[in-house]
């Protein structure tokens, strides 16, 4: 069942990894939103992989498109800052597998393909981003966020109302 | 001068010029295309002195505008970073205000800067300044720059008093100026792209101008909304007429200048992307503006040309 | 567990508290890493935005344009993309046309210019210019640029500097007298590629070694003779008050003895003027042929056809140059090409065709300190080697083929704004004249003695005091 006494230095590093991975989730958020114009479609365009005709008949239809395009924008932001604070951290960590799932999948590395947009490190198979979604997976299974975060207030809360109420 | 056959490149041909008395045709070699000028003239040499002055126009706005100069205002325009800003020429401005118009005008139909867009770039043209709001901005003016340098020949030559002219950039963006004495337009032809020989219809103008795109078997091209290959149409024209103040120079109070080839050359690239009813709507829109459109074999009404002026759409055999 | 999960819940001990906000001052953090980028980023865009004209640091320079015709023109657009200058005066006897034509387009650039026909009622009335820009026919050069100077304004004078030794020479002594400054319109001076090759690859690297032949030409394709639109023909007596005798000679000066001096002149003298810069001498002496052999010599007295051998003695030893232009065939355009004991430059100001090409000779020191510093680029990969019918690679040329490096400086901006530039930074004091009055002087002194030669039909030597005045 969940661990509600835990191990003190695995989860205070297990911590220091969901606060990091946060700040990169809400930094790409931010970015993106305070950015005149952007867009995803770029990205979908050069889409490869088993996924690769979804992904660019999603950039070819504008107002789907612009969906995509807030949702990416609001999620990762509202994402970033959950991870943080350690607030509804499963959630979040659940979302976050989400998106770099589909991050990964519209650009994989696989054998031969090649993309147009640079990209800043070498990659076979594994990729940062398969690496930040690894490292959510973790989170996800070890709840740090009810060790050190918000949700463990909250967690306190509705257990106190709870009690009271079955009291 | 040749016969009949009517000589062809860009889609547009001119019929019959060999019967025309003092006729003088001049050709220069510009913007990866050739230029001509046909002019009715008595004096020869006159004739060939303006047409010398207008290919220099040519060769000066190529300077300008061509992405291939290195040192060009579009090759400046085209480095810009994000937040960075250029002073260009007047020319760079006129396109790029009439590209921008057109890119609204058609719902980004038409869009010369590839990469971000067009409206990543902020004209302002009081202070001939071009700022990029994005990087990597690519202007290429390749739907425009032969139709706005046919505008300014165009000027020229009647500044020369070379009224009776015909002006054309490579066959696809042309200026009709006053019909030759005894007629009443020039007398051009629409051929097939894919069958020069097949002439699909033919046209009396003066004091328009006509432009053409088209594409050869096999090829295609990209909507620029979409960046998906267009299927549909193999040619498409538009005729404009010229307004009746575009004498003489640009107008030295400073307003825009009306430059009906250039924006002919625009809508016809946005033609080979926009559907017909878009098309049709267009037309509706804007009184004078004529189309029109080749389907290609794949079409339901192959064959056959369709022409919009503006009331009405019909087969036009 | 079970029990101790009972016990724990629905209790926020203070414990409890401070690790739930315990992550809460990294979100703070965030907040203002991200404000901090923000401003940078605000900060960089503002400094980007920030117009020409709006630095209040730079001193405006008043300015007049003599001469609107195609060459003023050009320099016109240049200076239109120079910060800190004001358009006060537009001088041009075509007034209806382009006088007009710059006057209104200096209008759309938001600048003020009075039009003028005479360039004296010009200098009279325009107290406040700083600065003329002479850009009219050669034969005018020398009194305009003089009375400028005497005026007291600074002199950028477009080249060749005079049609005559004598007009040259009261241009360098005005100069002198007046201590204002005169620019010559030699532009390839100020270029930056020109420069990098002068500076860095003969200087610094001395990549050619011993430079001891020349090669260089400006071939143009035939070309009818200019016109102008018949309604703005200029009045016949006002075009003999100006020293032409009718539309025809207005147009085409530069054909004409007296006026100007022929293809050799126009084209050559900005080559010749890099023959000069590059080897570090003057010529000792030429020889030159030269004739009208295609064109009408009703309209065209000077040759248009000339070919000229300098002879240099360059600090390193002897050498010698040839230049060719003639006006019948463009075929391969304008370009200088500087060939040394251990390599080749091809060069041009053309942005297209020869922007800079070096060729190392086979048996060169290396390159590749100067291909590390940037100096020249990496060497084209060549086929040196092909394979035999047997397989085996061997060199089956008779001698190995240079590599072919390029010179990676290119110029952004019109061809005249860098000289341009170098004239207004001197002005405000924060540069030297790139092609000051004596420079254009030696210039003028050799390419002016082509004409002489070819009449002489003999080999004319320069002496050293020529060069001076």
């Amino acid at each position: 069942m969940e661990a509600t006494t835990f191990d003190r230095a695995p989860m205070i590093a297990i911590t220091a990894m969901r606060v990091l991975v946060g700040w990169h989730f809400l930094y790409e958020g931010l970015t993106k939103l305070t950015a005149p114009s952007w867009t995803a479609a770029g990205y979908l365009k050069q889409a490869k992989g088993p996924l690769a005709e979804q992904f660019r008949s999603l950039a070819a239809r504008p107002d789907l498109l612009t969906n995509a395009d807030l949702i990416t924008m609001w999620g990762l932001t509202i994402l970033g800052a959950c991870l943080i604070l350690g607030l509804f951290t499963r959630l979040a960590s659940l979302a976050g597998i989400g998106f770099i799932l589909l991050f990964y999948l519209a650009a994989p590395p696989f054998i031969g393909y090649f993309y147009a947009i640079p990209s800043e490190g070498s990659y076979l198979i594994v990729n940062k981003n398969l690496v930040e979604l690894s490292a959510l997976v973790v989170i996800l299974l070890t709840g740090s966020g009810r060790f050190a975060g918000l949700d463990r207030i909250l967690h306190g809360l509705i257990g106190r109302r709870a009690r009271l109420a079955a009291a | 001068m040749r016969a009949d056959t009517s000589d062809l490149d860009g889609g547009i041909g001119i019929a019959g010029s060999h019967e025309l008395c003092d006729l003088r045709r001049f050709s220069h070699e510009a913007m990866n295309t050739v230029f001509e000028v046909y002019a009715v003239h008595a004096d020869e040499q006159y004739a060939a002195q303006a047409a010398q002055a207008a290919f220099a126009l040519v060769d000066r706005l190529e300077g300008e505008l061509s992405r291939f100069r290195p040192n060009s205002d579009i090759t400046r325009v085209n480095h810009l970073t994000a937040g960075e800003y250029v002073r260009v020429s007047e020319a760079a401005i006129e396109c790029l205000l009439i590209a921008r118009h057109l890119y609204d005008l058609t719902g980004g139909a038409f869009d010369v800067a590839i990469g971000s867009g067009l409206p990543a770039l902020e004209i302002d043209a009081d202070a001939f300044v071009i700022r990029a709001t994005a990087g990597g901005v690519r202007v290429d003016l390749g739907g425009i720059g032969k139709g706005y340098a046919v505008d300014l020949m165009a000027e020229l030559l009647e500044e020369w008093d070379l009224d009776r002219a015909f002006v054309h950039g490579g066959f696809s963006s042309a200026i009709a100026l006053d019909a030759p004495a005894g007629s009443d337009g020039w007398p051009l032809t629409l051929s097939d792209p894919c069958e020069p020989s097949r002439i699909l219809t033919r046209l009396s103008l003066c004091q328009s101008a006509l432009s053409a795109s088209g594409v050869r078997k096999g090829d295609h091209i990209l909507d620029p909304r979409t960046r998906a290959p267009v299927r549909g149409r193999l040619a498409v024209w538009a005729a404009l007429p010229r307004p009746a103040s575009a004498g003489a120079a640009a107008p030295a109070d400073g307003g825009p200048r009306l430059a009906p080839a250039a924006v002919a050359d625009a809508l016809t690239t946005a033609f080979m992307v926009l559907s017909v009813d878009e098309i049709a709507a267009l037309c509706e829109r804007s009184p004078g503006l004529e189309a029109w459109v080749l389907p290609d074999d794949a079409s339901p009404r192959a064959g056959g040309l369709l022409h919009f002026n503006g009331r009405a759409t019909s087969g036009d055999e | 567990m079970a029990d101790e999960n009972d016990k724990g819940k629905g209790k926020i001990g203070r414990r409890d508290l401070l690790m739930g906000l315990s992550t809460v001052p990294a979100l703070g953090l965030f907040g203002y890493a991200w404000g901090q980028q923000q401003q940078y980023r605000r900060g960089r865009e503002e400094a980007a935005a920030r117009t020409p004209a709006a630095d209040p640091g730079l001193q405006e320079i008043n300015i007049a344009l003599l001469g609107a015709g195609a060459q003023g023109q050009v320099l016109m657009e240049a200076m239109l993309r120079i910060p800190g200058l004001r358009f006060r005066a537009v001088c041009d006897i075509w007034a209806e046309y382009n006088q007009r034509r710059v006057v209104n387009t200096l209008k759309r650039f938001k600048q003020e210019p009075n039009g003028y026909e005479d360039y004296r009622e010009m200098l009279d009335k325009e107290k406040e210019l700083d600065a003329v820009i002479v850009a009219t026919p050669d034969f005018w050069h020398a009194q305009h640029a003089v009375a400028a100077l005497k005026a007291g304004k600074h002199v950028y004078c477009e080249k060749e500097m005079s049609n005559t030794l004598e007009g040259a020479r009261s241009m360098v002594l005005a100069q002198r007298e007046t201590g204002k400054l005169l620019q010559i319109g030699h532009q390839r001076r100020s270029n930056p590629r020109y420069i990098h090759c002068y500076q860095k690859l003969l200087g610094e690297a001395k990549l050619l070694g011993r430079i001891v032949t020349v090669n260089g030409q400006w071939n143009r394709a035939v070309a009818p003779d200019l016109g102008a639109p018949d309604r703005y023909a200029i009045p016949a007596d006002k075009l003999k008050q100006y020293g032409f005798k009718d539309m025809h000679q207005f147009r085409n000066w530069r054909w004409y003895k007296g006026l100007g001096g022929g293809p050799i002149v126009d084209l050559g003298s900005h080559q010749i003027d890099i023959y000069n810069w590059f080897l570090g001498a003057n010529p000792s002496g030429v020889m030159a042929s030269g004739g009208l052999l295609y064109h009408d010599p009703k309209t065209h007295e000077w040759y248009d056809t000339v070919m000229v051998i300098y002879d240099y003695d360059t600090p390193l030893g002897p050498a010698k140059a040839y230049y060719q232009t003639q006006t019948t065939n463009g075929s391969q355009g304008y370009y200088e090409s500087f060939m040394g004991d251990q390599g080749t430059l091809l060069i041009s100001e053309s942005e297209i065709n020869y922007a800079g090409q070096l060729y190392r000779d086979p048996n060169a020191p290396a390159w590749d300190e100067w291909v590390q510093k940037g100096y020249v680029s990496a060497p084209k990969e060549q086929e040196a080697k092909e394979k035999t019918a047997s397989g085996a690679v061997a060199d089956v040329r008779e001698s190995v083929a240079p590599d072919q490096h390029t010179v990676p400086v290119s110029l952004r901006d019109p061809y005249h704004q860098p000289h341009l530039q170098n004239f207004f930074d001197a002005i405000r004091g924060k540069a030297a004249l790139n092609c000051p009055a004596e420079i254009g002087y030696e210039s003028a002194i050799s390419v002016l003695k082509v004409n002489e030669a070819i009449e002489a039909k003999s080999r004319l030597s320069f002496k050293p005091e020529d060069f001076k005045v």
